[in-house]
């Protein structure tokens, strides 16, 4: 009887969410497996015919596929490389003793709490060549007018550029709280041995930061890799396919070329990945630096 | 690295002004856009793309303010009933998200059972899922069950967070077990504790679960786009994302315009909860 | 915080009906209750508030309730929600897809419920784009073709004027030059560029419907079949299965450059949308369809303008086809939705719509009606469907081919290399056609 009772009370805590979430993630993720295997459209899903592992062939064939792969990982090599320093650099000046502190805070997160979608629609129009503001605050400093999203060398620099100005509050947010974590005590100790500001910086604060870095790491990974709608609504993956993400180019193979096997195939590559790579960076961040 | 060092001496009195050049700097990138936007949202068409060239600020503030864009947005693009149906989602996701992993948290902390382990790796696993991948299989999914094209559609697959209750389980943890043991010497039951002792000491956590809940279910875009067709159905992101076609705009204002109402709710939330939105950022960043 | 939940969730389940054809109560009026159909349509296109209220006005137990896309994004929109449970009664489609929804299962076929004589009514190029394997999808709304338009206050100091018939018609070299000598300011400072930035699809260049004409003109239909010139004046095989060796050859490449050149050699055409560019006064010329008339008309512009046929390279050509209405095969209210359909498109409604909005009718008898098509401007685009017409490359997969063209003569207008960028739109589009 208590047994039973044990049991019904594990049954109604943990079961809704169990289910739920064997429902619509392991559910999904096994039918995605199964499609990636059939060649079928989704105008008409019961016509379809079993191709093994053929989707898989054809999408590491196929050049474009290839491409958003490569644009994807370069957008997040390049959106980690600009945060991390910038947010480093606000972070830093958020915790020193300044005017202002709590206004700066706040405004560089309005752009966390803004939705992708607002942000995506926003710059779209900052960065029109003929009447974005961008060009126009360009001219006022005498820069020539660039043609931005239209263009295929700016395009992908133009949304990293958007990316970081997104998410550097967030990134911020973190760094600070990393900072304000560091006892105050090994400061004053490096200050009464004679560092330097630098010096504190790059021998104290810096490494004492590492974990809180391969978090934000992390995080902007994995924010991103998700990126669509910068696609959807700013290039349509273009020019050249020069941004055509990973989540864009499923959707737009499932539901515009109408080949949802291959998306599945697409989309179960792109979780190994994400989990993949997700798993090693919080490995990297599990085994060291507990200070 | 110049900057830097700059950054570093500001402590001494001098350098006030290098201080104050960062902090204009600062405003002018993260304000600019919204002011443009805002501001450009209550001016006609001619009138913003005249107010571009030279910059001014007549480029900020609008001389002859209207409301027009957002009557038309309202009257003819059914903006009301989106943010109606957003404001449904948000609020039925951050219910039953909170409802859901604060129970699993519960029982996953305060009942000792078999397998727990097991049921918090399958958690784990799906932790780092991206969405993303999962579109086309759960479109197909949510299609079957009936549930396409309708809100519940939209907020269910997503209530079962595994965010959610890695949060709440970290706070349920730091609770002292003493509180609870002392109740159930009383005779109380597991309802009783979850419901009078457990919740009532993790509000603060609930509060910021909720908040976080809410901003990611309300900007949320990819999964509304695939899940919902009707026009009654649509929510406030697919409401903007529908109107952006630049060359064809007949009036840019009005796409601003809906842009500024999907986004003022939330910064109103957030300049008065701050507190919780940084603190459910963070914590997210201390626990891993 | 259970009991806000609760509330919520009664909420949604009140404020989360199906879309499709809803009933409503009983009324004195309408004992079987007011039957409010859906219909999916592009905004800024038929049918008009109009047009719907007349039929409403008409057909007092029914309603008709609209959900608007902006054109771009009318395709995707199409095939998710014909992979929904809950697809609207009615869509308005672009008349090229016929085939692909058709073959797919997406729409009805519309025979049985056409009343004697339509199919006759048809014009010669909607009834066989609106066709699939003897079936009749859709009776059309319009037809359709694309001029060249001109603000004649800007061309009459240069003492350019352009040609009113199709014997005379520019050249695109001829246009090129009046274009050049038309623009105002260069590089950065373009107060008016020489010809306005496409408004079609997403507004963005590349847009099948006008931007492929510029590649098509390149080919000869005269030419032996099995040459590259003849290929690239159809752009897809007869059985519509085939686009490498047809999208792609060297006198498509040609026009490829020819259209890249606009935008990066001559420079006389943005990259970039701008709304209203040429009733602003912001462009010289702009290629527009038949309609564009009546906006122009209702506008009332401060200068005058004036229409000349679309310039050619080798052979003229215009696509014919426009949007158009049909029922979604899912569809709970078949009878009634195929009702609204042949009502809209035929007899008075589309009458008083062609004539109010200057659109080609896709019915002979509505023709033989209106005389401003044998008119100076209508004239032109009229004659130009009859004598120069052709459909956008027939296919049952042409909604596929059509993202794949589209996005490739996008990239070329923003510099990409002509024929890398539509060697590689054929091999993309190729497996697909093939399916």
């Amino acid at each position: 009887m208590r047994r039973l009772q044990h049991w019904g009370a594990v049954a109604i805590f943990v079961g809704p969410f169990l289910g739920m979430l064997l429902l619509f993630q392991y559910v999904p993720v096994l039918r995605m497996l199964w499609d990636s295997l059939w060649d079928f459209a989704l105008l008409n899903p019961d016509k379809r015919s079993f191709v093994g592992l053929q989707n898989y062939i054809d999408m590491f064939d196929d050049p474009d596929r290839r491409q958003a792969f490569l644009v994807t990982f370069g957008f997040a090599v390049g959106v980690v490389c600009t945060v991390i320093p910038v947010s480093f650099l606000v972070a830093v000046y958020l915790n020193g003793q300044l005017p202002a502190r709590a206004i700066v805070r706040t405004v560089v997160f309005l752009p966390v709490v803004t939705s992708a979608v607002v942000i995506a629609t926003m710059w779209v129009f900052l960065f029109d060549p003929t009447n974005g503001l961008v060009n126009s605050a360009f001219a006022l400093v005498g820069l020539p007018r660039m043609a931005f999203l239209t263009s295929k060398m700016q395009a992908l620099p133009s949304i990293i550029f958007m990316m970081l100005w997104q998410q550097t509050g967030f990134a911020t947010v973190l760094f600070l709280s990393g900072l304000q974590g560091i006892p105050g005590d090994l400061e004053d100790a490096a200050r009464v041995d004679g560092c330097s500001a630098w010096q504190r910086l790059r021998h104290v604060v810096i490494p004492l930061l590492s974990r809180t870095t391969v978090f934000v790491v992390v995080i902007m990974t994995v924010f991103s890799l998700q990126a669509f709608a910068p696609a959807l609504i700013m290039t349509g993956g273009g020019p050249e396919g020069t941004t055509n993400f990973i989540a864009f180019d499923i959707y737009e193979l499932a539901f515009s070329l109408q080949q949802p096997g291959l998306a599945s195939a697409e989309s179960t590559v792109f979780m190994l990945l994400v989990l993949g790579i997700s798993l090693a960076q919080m490995r990297l961040l599990r085994t060291r630096w507990n200070y | 690295m110049e900057l830097l060092k700059k950054l570093g001496t500001l402590k001494k009195a001098g350098p006030w002004l290098a201080a104050a050049a960062v902090l204009v700097v600062i405003l002018a990138v993260f304000l600019g856009p919204y002011a443009w936007i805002v501001a450009s949202s209550f001016k006609p068409q001619a009138e913003i793309f005249r107010d571009l060239r030279p910059i001014s600020w007549a480029t900020f503030i609008p001389l002859h303010p209207t409301l027009e864009n957002f009557i038309h947005l309202f009257v003819n693009r059914g903006v009301g009933r989106a943010l109606i149906n957003s404001a449904i989602v948000s609020s039925c996701q951050v219910g039953f998200t909170l409802i859901l992993c604060s129970m699993a948290a519960y029982g996953l902390t305060r009942i000792r059972f078999r397998g727990a382990n097991i049921v918090f790796a399958i958690v784990l696993m799906t932790f780092l899922l991206p969405i993303e991948s999962l579109m086309v299989p759960l479109f197909i999914h949510v299609s079957n069950l009936g549930l396409q094209d309708t809100l519940v559609g939209v907020f269910i697959p997503w209530i079962a967070s595994p965010f959610g209750l890695f949060m709440l389980r970290q706070a349920f943890e730091d609770l002292p077990r003493e509180l609870d043991e002392a109740a159930r010497i009383d005779g109380a039951g597991h309802f009783r504790i979850f419901w009078s002792i457990v919740l009532p000491n993790v509000r603060t956590t609930l509060a910021t679960l909720a908040l976080v809940t809410f901003l990611f279910s309300w900007n949320a875009f990819l999964w509304p786009l695939v899940v919902l067709q009707s026009p009654r159905n649509i929510v406030v992101q697919l409401a903007i994302a529908q109107s952006v076609s630049i060359g064809q705009l007949p009036n840019w204002g009005e796409t601003f315009a809906g842009a500024t109402i999907a986004t003022v709710p939330l910064i109103v939330l957030f300049v008065f909860l701050q507190r919780y939105f940084v603190r459910g950022i963070a914590m997210t960043g201390m626990k891993g | 915080m259970i009991r806000l939940a609760a509330a919520a969730l009664l909420a949604t389940a009140v404020a989360a009906p199906a879309w499709a054809g809803q009933r409503s109560a009983p009324t004195a009026d309408c004992p079987q209750g007011v039957l409010t159909l859906s219909l999916l349509k592009p905004q800024n296109n038929p049918p008009t508030p109009v047009m719907i209220a007349a039929w409403e006005a008409a057909n007092k137990c029914m309603k008709v309730e609209l959900n608007e896309v902006p054109f771009g994004q009318l395709a995707d929109k199409i095939s998710v929600l014909a992979a929904s449970g809950s697809p609207p009664d009615i869509v308005m489609f672009d008349g090229p897809n016929t085939q692909t929804y058709a073959a797919a299962g997406v729409l009805l076929p519309l025979d049985k419920y056409f009343p004697p004589g339509l199919k006759d009514d048809m014009v010669a190029a909607t009834l066989t784009e609106h066709t699939y394997e003897g079936k009749v999808y859709s009776p059309g709304t319009q037809q359709a073709s694309l001029a060249l338009f001109y603000n004649a206050d800007m061309l009459a100091p240069l003492g350019i004027t352009p040609p009113r018939d199709l014997d005379h018609a520019w050249t695109w070299p001829e246009a090129v030059a009046a274009m050049q000598k038309c623009q105002k300011g260069e590089g950065d400072n373009v107060s008016v560029w020489g010809l306005a930035p496409s408004r079609f699809g997403n507004a963005t260049p590349g847009f099948v419907y006008r931007d492929m004409l510029f590649l098509r003109t390149f080919g000869d239909p005269k030419a032996p079949p099995e040459s590259s010139l003849y290929k690239t004046y159809w752009g897809i095989s007869p059985d519509g299965k085939t686009a490498q060796g047809w999208l792609n050859t060297p006198e498509a490449v040609e026009g490829a450059k020819f259209f890249s050149d606009l935008f990066n050699t001559y420079k006389i055409t943005p990259k970039a949308g701008i709304p209203n560019a040429f009733q602003d006064g912001k462009a010289c010329f702009t290629i527009d369809v038949s309609y564009f008339v009546a906006g122009l008309v209702a506008a009332n512009l401060p200068f005058k303008w004036g229409v000349t046929p679309l310039p050619y390279a080798k052979a003229p050509i215009v696509h014919t086809g426009s949007i158009t209405l049909g029922v979604m095969a899912k569809s709970k209210n078949p009878d009634e939705a195929a009702k609204f359909v042949i009502d809209v498109s035929t007899g008075k409604i589309a009458e008083d719509y062609n004539r109010a909005a200057r659109a080609l009718p896709a019915m002979k008898s509505i023709s033989a009606k209106m005389e401003e098509l044998q008119v100076y401007p209508l004239n032109i685009f009229n004659e130009e469907v009859a004598r120069w017409g052709h459909p956008r490359p027939p296919s049952s997969h042409f909604a596929q081919y059509d993202k794949v063209v589209t996005d490739a003569l996008r990239d070329i207008a923003y510099g990409a290399d002509p024929k890398t960028r539509l060697d590689a739109a054929a091999r993309t589009v190729q497996p697909l056609l093939a399916r």
